[in-house]
């Protein structure tokens, strides 16, 4: 897919790094005992910890509200002030907000169920029930900041986050908004977390205190981040990166796609997201190999964002610029288990 | 241009059945105990709904179900070993997904939920994602996927999305609609909403007290203009305009004056450079509740003020109730038929309308004309609103 040129002019995050504006400042995150359910033995996970959303932003009212809806209002925020957008300079109707999430509102939804659990289907809570739908966080950072804009919540096997950028700057392209908000992210909680267990997908470095991550296997992880992505020279304003063009396929040949995509332009420098499962035979780092040659520079998945699953991109993309500061072509590569791919073509400045 | 339309709704699975069922003025709704005992009100429940493979039915919910339905009856007259649509992409709405597949009990011990039977399973069909992924490899397309979880805007959203995809060179085919299965969740949160009417709704009515749920699902087949014509296709009805805005108003309920979508249906028709006099048919979201209808009512008059004549509206969900995801896709399908058969349809039940002189309320009978252009509106919890405006291929 082609795209004019879409510019990242301010990033927001909460994730285990904590909540920041901008690049996250490189630290070492630990692997976090769950304390939040009950857990047969210890188990661990890259978890978010708590805080209070009006101590980052100031005046943020998020009671009754899911995590992930809760963590928009800040990322959203944190994104807005690192580009220095004052939004009363801005028409909001032409403001877009696009969500890449996994499962969504995970843990109003199990609410909804807890309630019905306990007292009945005849006798829910109300409130657990709009605000767990997936498209809630996205909502709430629409009427937090008056983006009366298209306002969209993504979800794709593997890909959410890449699909949320690509949306977005295809809003930007075909003038249908003038900026867009992109988050991308998930909750963690005990219903995925023991999926994910019971799918024995887990590293053992979630049971195992002396286990590192990069053993092997797969920890999940939380967090949500948020782009402001706006069309190329518009203001005159620092940037992060330049997003050109993008794809994202179920299948086929993905050499061949992506090589077409990145048309004569090699990329220097390939940030692998995704699963780190094969894709035919390639992994992502397989794969940036072969459409970048063997001495290409590859960026390996980083843990923490890899525990995000289909939600991990954008965390994917500000780790490696907050880590590898440099300048040029980038791709950002994901696959997935069953022969699908994305790649998002970025040049870094 | 739309070249294929499969629905599956409480008339049965094709466009056909649909198409007699709402001209003939019947209506699916019954009471909903008979399918959910414990549950009031009235629903429209789909029948007949083919049964996966052997073996493979605990890895699709319901929804899932429906979609692939759907899907297979959109591409029924269409070549899939064409290299147009093995590159397709599939773009699914859904807010129910596989939810339908999951007990209460889950909140009390996922672990054990898990292990009882095939419950990893039923639980990886949770996300919405996965009903794109249902319909993508059911039908063996391997172009991008998308899901999209917009409330009752989601299928209407997926269509304009998928639009821009074409567009943008992404695919080139998409197959774009929505899907979502009646189930005690959906039930049980809008009765606790108290957004239920027990009886049969009666959208646009002063007398309206809510509304009710329906399952469905709609997909359409979209290609360029150039695509179309280079391999003949049978082009159904081309979507001249889309618009998607939101209220920035309330988490749940409309924006009072209906500003957002009358904005939503402005830019559409903008898009569509058409004017409101030649819109000659609204399909409305229409969900019969007290809020909703008064505020589409205001965001009519504001949309197509000045018009030389009122704005002929009606709401469809009277037939078989509101299907959330999948309304936008159902309407959609709705729309291009009411076009291409030149019928007006009427909202049912309809006696005693909102005060509104811009705009006609569609009731009595089915009425016969011409009908170039016709919009389809969607809205849902969030704020979020759209709109698509089709027309015939001359």
């Amino acid at each position: 897919m082609n795209v004019n040129l879409a510019t990242i002019t301010g990033i927001g995050s909460v994730s285990p790094y904590g909540p920041f504006a901008g690049l996250i400042l490189p630290s070492a995150v630990e692997l976090e005992p769950i304390t939040a359910w009950k857990t047969a033995g210890l188990r661990r996970a890259f978890l978010v910890k708590p805080f209070r959303p009006a101590d980052v932003v100031p005046g943020l009212k998020t009671r009754r509200l899911d995590r992930l809806s809760a963590w928009a209002l800040v990322t959203s925020s944190l994104a807005l002030q690192d580009a220095g957008i004052d939004l009363s300079q801005v028409d909001r109707s032409r403001v877009a907000v696009v969500l890449g999430t996994g499962f969504g509102c995970a843990e109003l939804t199990e609410a909804f169920f807890q309630s019905a659990a306990v007292n009945g289907w005849s006798g829910t809570d109300p409130s657990p029930f709009p605000e767990g739908l997936a498209n809630a966080p996205a909502s709430h950072v629409s009427l937090l900041h008056g983006l009366r804009g298209p306002n969209i919540t993504v979800g794709t096997t593997g890909f959410a986050g890449e699909s949320a950028l690509i949306q977005a700057a295809s809003l930007l392209r075909h003038g249908q908004a003038d900026l867009a908000i992109v988050l991308a992210g998930d909750t963690l909680t005990r219903a995925v977390y023991e999926w994910y267990e019971a799918a024995n997908l887990l590293s053992p470095a979630c049971y195992n205190p002396d286990l590192q991550p990069e053993g092997g296997g797969f920890v999940p992880s939380e967090g949500l981040v948020a782009l402001v992505l706006e069309p190329a020279g518009r203001r005159d304003v620092r940037s992060y990166a330049r997003f050109s063009s993008g794809c994202c396929a179920a299948g086929g040949n993905a050499v061949e796609t992506i090589r077409a995509l990145l048309g004569d332009s090699v990329p220097n420098l390939t940030i692998c997201a995704g699963n780190g499962a094969p894709c035919g035979t390639s992994s992502p780092t397989d794969l940036a190999r072969e459409i970048s040659g063997h001495d290409a520079d590859v960026v390996p998945a980083q843990a923490v964002a890899e525990g995000l699953a289909d939600a991990g991109a954008l965390l994917h993309l500000i780790l490696a610029l907050s880590r590898e500061p440099r300048s040029g072509q980038a791709l950002l590569l994901a696959t997935s288990g069953d022969g699908g791919f994305a790649a998002l073509r970025l040049e870094l400045l | 241009m739309v070249t294929g339309i499969g629905v599956v709704s409480p008339y049965g699975i094709g466009l056909d059945c649909l198409q007699e069922g709402m001209l003939s003025g019947k209506c699916c709704l019954a009471p909903t105990k008979d399918v959910y005992p414990g549950f009031e009100g009235s629903t429209a429940q789909v029948y007949g709904l083919p049964l996966p493979a052997k073996g493979a039915d605990f890895r699709y919910s319901r929804s899932d179900r429906l979609a692939m339905a759907a899907a297979r009856d959109a591409v029924a007259t269409l070549d899939c070993e064409n290299s147009a649509f093995r590159e397709g992409g599939v773009f699914m709405a859904s807010t129910v997904a596989g939810l339908s597949e999951i007990d209460p009990e889950i909140a009390e011990d996922p672990a054990a939920w898990y292990r009882r039977g095939s419950g990893l399973a039923r639980a990886a069909s949770y996300p919405p994602a996965h009903v794109a992924d249902a319909v993508g490899d059911h039908l063996g397309v391997r172009g991008p996927r998308c899901a999209i979880s917009a409330a009752c805007a989601s299928s209407a959203m997926a269509i304009a999305l998928s639009a821009n995809m074409l567009l943008d060179g992404a695919a080139p085919m998409m197959l774009a609609g929505g899907s979502d299965a009646l189930c005690p969740f959906t039930l049980s949160g809008f009765s606790s909403l108290q957004a239920l009417d027990k009886d049969a709704c009666r959208p646009f009515d002063q007398n309206r007290k809510g509304l009710n749920l329906g399952e469905g699902a709609a997909v359409l087949v979209l290609e360029t203009l150039d695509a179309a014509v280079a391999r003949d296709a049978n082009v159904l009805a081309v979507l001249r305009g889309w618009a998607m805005t939101n209220d920035a108003f309330h988490s749940t309920a409309p924006q009072t004056q209906g500003a957002g979508l009358a904005d939503c249906m402005r830019l559409g028709m903008e898009m569509a450079e058409v004017r409101g006099d030649e819109i000659g048919y609204v399909n409305a979201h229409g969900t019969g509740t007290p809020l909703n209808d008064v505020a589409e009512s205001h965001a009519y008059e504001t949309a197509f003020r000045g018009c030389g004549r009122p704005v002929p509206v009606s709401s469809t969900k009277s037939y078989f109730g509101h299907c959330l995801g999948a309304a936008g896709a159902l309407e959609a399908a709705i729309t291009i038929m009411a076009v291409r058969c030149g019928a007006l349809l009427p909202t049912l039940r309809l006696k005693d309308p909102i005060e509104s002189p811009g705009v006609e309320w569609l009731q009595g009978e089915v009425r016969r004309e011409v009908l170039p252009l016709a919009m389809s509106v969607s809205a849902g919890f969030g704020g979020s609103n759209t709109a698509l405006i089709f027309g015939s291929r001359s």
